[in-house]
């Protein structure tokens, strides 16, 4: 629709002075588009920081990024039945080209006493030299040492420690329920432990060596799930759908990513992402309001001079051109003004970081930050200042046809 | 320029034109009108105002459509031409200039009087060369970087004059082109527009009520409640 070459370049003269025409209105017009860009990035980044985060703390506390369990298993999140041969899903994870480690886990409830008291626990029994590598439990570390140096060591958090008056070096016993159904109990020693910030972390949750809960529940080499990190999270769900192909025989096992295990995240971000969504709408519905009366009111003061462009020999189409043009300087100004204060802004609190009160509830429940740094989400930032651009030539169609519809002779009247 | 055609059709010729316009009571600002123009006149059209001097120029050159009858170029029937055609004919054959100058307020002197060869997609350096020959014709040359609000009435008229013939145009329709200046610059200006009529063959046809103005046309055209008038 638009001219090319020098054609548009003088069009683009043409318009670029008419914008500037009535500086203020112009500057107060790209000001508005400006603002409501970089407020709509603030809010993508700040989502995707968000969900960023949840997804990285979730799966780096305990989740990992695939794990492979038992098909019969319905709580993803509590694998309670154990992989006859985990040696075949051994075999297919160390196979698949996304996977960078993985480790083998049994997660069961048990009980841990000391002379101070007894408390329940989701006992964590790790293989630690991997684990290290898949979660970030180790790096919580605020004494001691993690598991591997001691075949009998436990490491807890320091509430639930304090609940059981237990320091490191000390014993504490952890009973389970092993596979046949007796009670296994074992004396462990406490090498270190770890502060996550989470209540339910740190207070519920002890990690134990694999081999030590293996021999405790008399469960040989059994294990009730393999967890994975694989290099690229954003190609899990191919690499899930490769394992499962691979494991196609193997009916008593299940492939499953994070998505699937904590679903509840899946489920926040899409209530984040819908909000946004609205947010978003409400904003271009603003920019388009804005740019439409800029126009209508730039073409009722014009008027007579689109008249005269006609009777010197413009067409209609150029007149509309023309009018199209001009929004979509004004859509391009705008977007420009976006982008930089919506990147100060978001560098600003990527670099010194912003409180957010919704952290603390979060890490009631996993390792959360209370504070989020801000990181851009580039293809949304440049999508929505790509949408700011239409919604500018969109809002400019009617006064474009308005213009492009006006009798010459009539346009020549108007005062 | 256009020259004096030696024979045929006249260059314009209006046949039984009448404009009725649907107000809240339908009034004919022209009524039955038939007149011709041959190249190279400089005629006035002459009436006090509401004498539909206006709405005939405004039917010669195709800006408004004739309720009844037609307008023809050389024979050629433009007034019923489909608004984009409308537009290519003006842009081609058709130079004008208005009472209140309508120039173009953001571009300079001489990108206003080029703005017609922009449309033609005449290339830049031709149309700036042309558009600064035609300025130094209205003796406007040393003003060509200016804009319209630095010019005063009678300099944007003479602007306005020059972009109407920068497209070397069949015929330049002028409505009332001296109505806002005094009396002196509005004599420079008939001046101007008389060397270019004599001198380059320019055909002007141009409206007015002013006695002292229609003295200078060859020819003069009377109308009164939209007729011609003898």
């Amino acid at each position: 629709m638009f001219p090319a070459g020098q054609q548009a370049g003088n069009m683009l003269r043409l318009a670029w002075r008419n914008v500037w025409r009535n500086r203020r209105r112009s500057v107060i017009t790209t000001s508005s588009l400006g603002f409501g860009l970089a407020a709509i990035m603030f809010g993508q980044s700040l989502i995707k920081t968000l969900q960023t985060q949840l997804v990285e703390k979730a799966t780096g506390s305990i989740t990992g990024h695939l794990q492979v369990q038992h098909r019969s298993i319905k709580d993803y999140k509590f694998p309670d039945r154990y992989l006859q041969s985990p040696e075949r899903a051994e075999a297919a994870l160390r196979a698949s080209p996304g996977v960078t480690v993985f480790g083998k886990r049994i997660h069961l409830t048990g009980l841990v006493s000391t002379p101070a008291g007894s408390v329940g626990a989701l006992v964590c029994a790790v293989e630690p030299d991997k684990e290290r590598l898949i979660t970030t439990m180790a790096d919580h570390l605020t004494s001691g040492r993690y598991l591997g140096g001691e075949a009998r060591g436990i490491v807890m958090g320091e509430k639930l420690a304090q609940r059981l008056d237990l320091r490191l070096g000390e014993k504490a016993v952890v009973m389970a329920q092993a596979e046949d159904g007796s009670m296994g109990a074992g004396a462990f020693r406490l090498t270190g432990l770890y502060r996550t910030g989470s209540t339910a972390f740190d207070s519920q949750l002890i990690y134990i060596p694999l081999a030590a809960a293996q021999e405790l529940l008399a469960v040989g080499g059994k294990v009730n799930h393999l967890t994975a990190k694989v290099a690229d999270l954003r190609q899990v769900d191919r690499i899930k759908r490769d394992l499962a192909e691979a494991l196609g025989a193997e009916r008593d096992l299940q492939v499953l990513s994070w998505k699937d295990i904590d679903h509840e995240i899946v489920g926040i971000q899409r209530y984040q992402d819908g909000l946004l969504t609205i947010v978003l709408a409400v904003v271009f519905l603003i920019v388009a309001l804005g740019i439409l009366n800029t126009l209508l009111m730039s073409l009722f003061e014009r008027i007579r001079e689109f008249g005269v462009l006609m009777a010197i020999g413009a067409r209609p189409a150029w007149v509309m051109e023309l009018v199209l043009f001009e929004a979509a300087l004004l859509g391009l100004i705008g977007s420009a003004v976006g982008l930089l204060g919506g990147s100060a802004v978001i560098a600003y609190f990527g670099r010194w970081g912003l409180p957010l009160p919704l952290g603390d509830a979060i890490s009631y429940f996993m390792p959360f930050p209370s504070v989020v740094y801000l990181r851009p989400a580039w293809p949304s930032h440049l999508t929505a200042a790509l949408c700011v651009m239409a919604v500018s030539l969109a809002a400019a169609l009617a006064p474009a046809l308005r213009a492009g519809r006006l009798r010459p002779a009539e346009a020549l009247r108007h005062v | 320029m256009s020259e004096p055609r030696p024979g045929g059709a006249p260059l314009i010729e209006v046949r039984g034109v009448t404009k009725v316009y649907e107000g809240g009571s339908k009034t004919a600002a022209v009524s039955s009108l038939s007149v011709a123009f041959e190249a190279g006149e400089f005629s006035a059209i002459a009436g006090p105002s509401g004498s539909g001097k206006t709405t005939l120029l405004n039917i010669i050159g195709t800006l408004d459509r004739p309720t009844h009858g037609e307008v023809r170029y050389e024979g050629r029937r433009v007034s019923h031409l489909p608004r984009e055609e409308a537009a290519d004919f003006r842009l081609r054959s058709l130079g004008f200039v208005f009472q209140a100058y309508n120039l173009i307020p953001v571009l300079t002197a001489v990108e206003n009087v080029e703005y017609p060869l922009v449309l033609q997609k005449v290339p830049g350096a031709e149309r700036r060369s042309r558009a600064l020959e035609v300025l130094s014709w209205v003796g406007l040359e040393s003003f060509a970087s200016r804009r319209p609000d630095g010019l005063s009435g009678g300099q944007q008229q003479r602007v306005a004059v020059a972009r109407s013939i920068v497209h070397r145009p069949m015929v330049v329709l002028a409505d009332e082109p001296t109505a806002n200046l005094d009396s002196k610059t509005a004599a420079s200006l008939l001046d101007a527009m008389e060397a270019l009529n004599r001198e380059r063959g320019v055909t002007f046809i141009f409206s007015s009520h002013d006695s002292a103005v229609l003295a200078r046309a060859r020819r003069v055209v009377r109308m009164h409640d939209g007729r011609l008038v003898p």
